[in-house]
């Protein structure tokens, strides 16, 4: 990739545009699916693309293309666009100033997964797959291990230049249980930008999700109401992520003026404990670039601290709308896409209580563990539980199952009234959607906390 | 490029796809940018010593070293229980529109600035997002059994998203259509669609928390039919993870209830004259008054089953769209749920109470499997006694597909709407849906 420099350079030169950047990527990656006794692929596969996004008086153009020969063609197509653009918008677009930086950043991988045969890959994933689908009752299992190595060169007309390398792996082991009509599946999954080291002697966990699976067989179905619960980390990780993650990416909010009165920094928007962190540098973690796609550096930031909101995520165009500094948070899944306003590693920080300060006064209410997924619709949300607990009396009883959580985050965030001390992040298999740019690699996490007055949906 | 492959491997095929779209979009109500996409792919499928192998890449002027990852990966590869398609004439299907290829990037601008202009007129308070694009494919198929195969295709689409901020009430609606004929889509009707629900949401109503009757529109609907979409597949049958499993020929759901699976109808963006495996697409009853009447398979799976394919090995990505890089799986073309005789509005005015459910939040997040869900209601009316009262909030909506569409359909809609691309589907009424609201 870094060889195509020169050619880069030159076709950012020639630009008649405003502003011009070019992107270009390349990766190789492998897949090694099991479903049930069936490996269903096994693929070592590679992809090179390229987008060049023109600035022209306010207006975007974008070219985007696999053949990466004739960049300069693409520059003078994505400067016609941005041309024709111009002439019809109303409010002019532009970028907040920014720094031109040279930089070539290498990665080093505990076991680099490149250097790993597709045959050991196999066997790993075949061994707890196999582990899963020798449990009486489970029928059926999937076990997908995934690795990724992309060499990114990003380059724009103000004169940065970076070279990065981003690698990625996915382990998920997911069982079904069976037991005539009912159906009951299990899962885990770990995503990090890390090697092969990663994904090695989780054994346990493969029992654990088979043994889950079947457990779950016997659980009940939630009744739906109003219930005091406990989020375990994962939960409450992808709970920050996506009921106020998603409402502080400043894209939403930059052209909205409504959006922007709800969501003035200094406004509280919760309890005192809450701390509510947007992290680009955790090492080894699936958010973690150096910089983001318009060649931001990453930035450690509060969005709300005890309780207040401190700032949004920008991108360097709603960070000039808004007159704030960009937070390296403009992301794209691939070179198919421009860059939009997106999370890295998002977290709730620690409090400081216990899980059996949690329980203990506690009546009658859930203990949620582990996400199915969450979306949102910025003020309403919900957020699937794998599965939960019923807490009678402070302390734990029977295994639910279908526990979906819903909410206003407005409300819900003042309605957390304990955040733990056991803080945990980690990154899933999965990733965010938004925009049609779905799966992005993200990582979320959070202590245990407990909220009052969630609102579960269920039969009735 | 299978020449290079004779005598190398017992089977071969290749799949190729060039293609262009030009997306435009429109942010706050303005246009913001337009986008040129250009793009190219490979994948090719080999069997060697019995064994599958796979891989993709987006250089197409490097075919050795897809040969090679290919063959390397066939070394680990499953033994493959089936052979490539062959040689067969696949059906007529009208998939290509040369009006889309040449309709202007202005047209769709324009197209995007009546959209908002229409939806302003009635309420110029509103935050509105829109994107256009339309595109063109070219697909090429050949495999070592004699297939060889080409297709152009068309693409056009359009989506919609309209935001009301108050503080204490944040709206969000959605409208989206697609179609490989630029006829296929009447802009300003989606935008009158839009607002016509958006009529609906100027109050709000309380419900209860109770079982009640609901009533899914045609997009609504997908929240009952996506379960199917696994139940139904020949893969999830064969592992045993679908409930219909071993009840083929048996009533399954209500006999109202009959659903068709067709690769075939003219300009619908999942239609084509074959699938992702060079399998001729048809039209197929899955769902016949009730009875479980066929599942869908793919060559593989279809092997597995000792069965034959139906044409339904589709290359899917993350969100649904076609993507080559995915290997080809079981996934559905267009599904038709048959009409009732009750039009919309008479089904409201039939209703004593209950929800009318339009877009929910959380779609797919739950156990699919087994028919479950459990959605937070993002756009959705309280009626009683045939009236709309208004928008409810805070509220879910949670059953068992399976169930509902057993033991508790009261009726089908007689007008039929498209649905995420996917579907067309009545409006759908149930009863004993649990809803739980704050």
């Amino acid at each position: 990739m870094l060889e195509l420099e020169p050619k880069v350079r030159v076709a950012i030169a020639k630009s008649r545009a405003d502003y011009t950047e070019i992107r270009l990527e390349r990766e190789q990656r492998t897949q090694v699916l099991f479903q049930r006794d069936r490996l269903e692929n096994i693929e070592a596969s590679t992809e090179v693309g390229g987008l060049v996004r023109c600035l022209v008086d306010g207006g975007w153009g974008i070219a985007v293309f696999n053949s990466l020969s004739g960049l300069e063609k693409k520059v003078e197509e994505a400067y016609r666009i941005a041309r024709a653009v111009s002439a019809k918008i109303g409010e002019r677009s532009s970028l907040a100033p920014l720094e031109p930086v040279e930089d070539e950043v290498r990665v080093r991988l505990g076991k680099d997964f490149r250097g790993i045969p597709l045959a050991k890959k196999k066997e790993l994933v075949e061994r707890y797959n196999k582990i899963m689908l020798s449990k009486p009752k489970v029928v059926s299992t999937t076990t997908r291990y995934t690795d990724s190595f992309k060499e990114w060169l990003f380059a724009n007309s103000e004169g940065t230049l970076i070279f990065e390398e981003r690698p990625d792996i996915t382990l998920l082991l997911a069982a079904t249980a069976r037991e005539d009509d009912n159906i009951q599946r299990a899962f885990e999954s770990i995503g990090e930008a890390r090697g092969f080291e990663l994904v090695e002697g989780l054994e346990g966990k493969a029992e654990e999700v088979a043994n889950r699976a079947v457990a779950l067989l016997s659980a009940k179905p939630v009744k739906g109401g109003q219930y005091t619960v406990i989020l375990d980390q994962d939960l409450a990780g992808v709970f920050i992520h996506e009921a106020f993650g998603h409402l502080c990416e400043a894209d939403f909010t930059y052209k909205n003026e409504r959006m922007r009165e709800l969501l003035q920094p200094g406004r509280e928007f919760g309890v005192k404990e809450l701390n509510v962190i947007e992290d680009g540098y955790l090492p080894g973690l699936r958010g973690n670039y150096r910089y983001d796609d318009e060649g931001v550096p990453r930035r450690r930031m509060y969005l709300i601290k005890n309780g207040v909101l401190q700032g949004l995520m920008h991108s360097r165009e709603t960070a000039a709308k808004l007159g704030a500094l960009p937070t390296g948070n403009a992301r794209a899944i691939s070179y198919r896409f421009e860059p939009i306003v997106r999370m890295r590693n998002t977290y709730i920080d620690k409090g400081s209580h216990t899980f059996e300060e949690m329980i203990r006064g506690i009546d009658h209410g859930i203990y949620a563990k582990s996400a199915f997924g969450g979306q949102t619709e910025f003020e309403q949300f919900t957020f699937s539980a794998a599965y939960a607990y019923e807490i009678e009396h402070g302390e734990l009883g029977a295994m639910l199952r279908d526990v979906v959580l819903t909410g206003n985050v407005f409300q819900i965030l003042r309605d957390i009234d304990m955040i733990g001390n056991d803080l945990q992040i980690k990154g899933g298999a999965g990733g965010c959607g938004k925009g049609g740019q779905m799966p992005l690699p993200v990582t979320d996490g959070a202590p245990h906390m407990r909220v009052q007055n969630v609102t579960i949906g269920g039969r009735a | 490029m299978l020449e290079k492959l004779r005598g190398k491997v017992e089977g071969a095929e290749l799949y190729e796809i060039r293609g262009w779209e030009t997306p435009v979009r429109f942010h706050a109500g303005e246009l913001e940018s337009a986008k040129s996409v250009e793009y190219a792919g490979r994948a090719l499928r080999v069997v060697k010593g019995g064994r599958l192998g796979y891989s993709t890449t987006t250089d197409l002027k490097d075919p050795e070293s897809l040969i090679e990852s290919a063959l390397a990966s066939a070394q680990f590869g499953d033994p493959a229980p089936f052979r490539f398609a062959a040689k067969v004439e696949p059906p007529k299907v009208e998939c290509f529109d040369p009006e889309v290829e040449r309709v202007e990037i202005g047209r769709l601008i324009t197209m995007g600035e009546e959209i908002i202009d229409r939806i302003r007129s009635y309420n110029p308070d509103l935050h509105i997002e829109v994107s256009l694009s339309r595109g063109a494919e070219e697909f090429l198929l050949q495999t070592t059994e004699g297939q060889e195969l080409q297709e152009r295709a068309t693409g056009f689409a359009l989506s919609v998203m309209a935001q009301r901020t108050a503080e204490g009430d944040i709206l969000v609606i959605y409208d989206e259509a697609a179609s490989r004929a630029l006829k296929g889509i009447d802009h300003l009707q989606r935008a009158d669609s839009l607002i016509e629900r958006l009529r609906w949401c100027e109050r709000l109503a309380k419900v209860e928390t109770k079982a009640m009757p609901v009533l899914f529109t045609p997009r609504g609907a997908v929240v009952l039919l996506l379960p199917l979409i696994v139940g139904l597949s020949g893969k999830s049958v064969f592992f045993g993870i679908s409930p219909l499993a071993g009840k083929l020929g048996e009533v399954a759901f209500d006999p109202r209830l009959t659903l068709t699976d067709d690769g075939t109808i003219p300009f619908a963006p999942r239609s084509s004259r074959f699938d992702d495996e060079g399998v001729p697409t048809s039209k197929k009853i899955l769902i016949d008054r009730g009875k479980v009447h066929q599942f869908l398979y793919d060559l593989k799976t279809a092997g597995l089953a000792k069965t034959e394919s139906t044409g339904n090995g589709f290359k899917v990505g993350f969100l649904g769209g076609r993507d080559f890089k995915t290997p080809p799986d079981v996934a559905p073309a267009t599904w038709t749920v048959s009409p009732g005789r009750k039009g919309f509005t008479e089904m409201i005015a039939d209703l004593k109470e209950g929800l009318i459910v339009d877009q929910v939040i959380g779609l797919g997040q739950g156990n699919i499997a087994s028919g479950e869900f459990s959605n937070n209601v993002a756009i959705g009316f309280y009626v009683r006694n045939g009236e709309v009262l208004g928008r409810v909030k805070n509220t879910m909506i949670a059953g068992n597909s399976y169930e509902l569409l057993k033991g508790e359909l009261i009726e089908l809609g007689r007008e039929l709407e498209w649905a995420y691309g996917l579907l067309r589907a009545p409006a759908i009424l149930v009863d004993g849906v649990g809803v739980t609201s704050q």
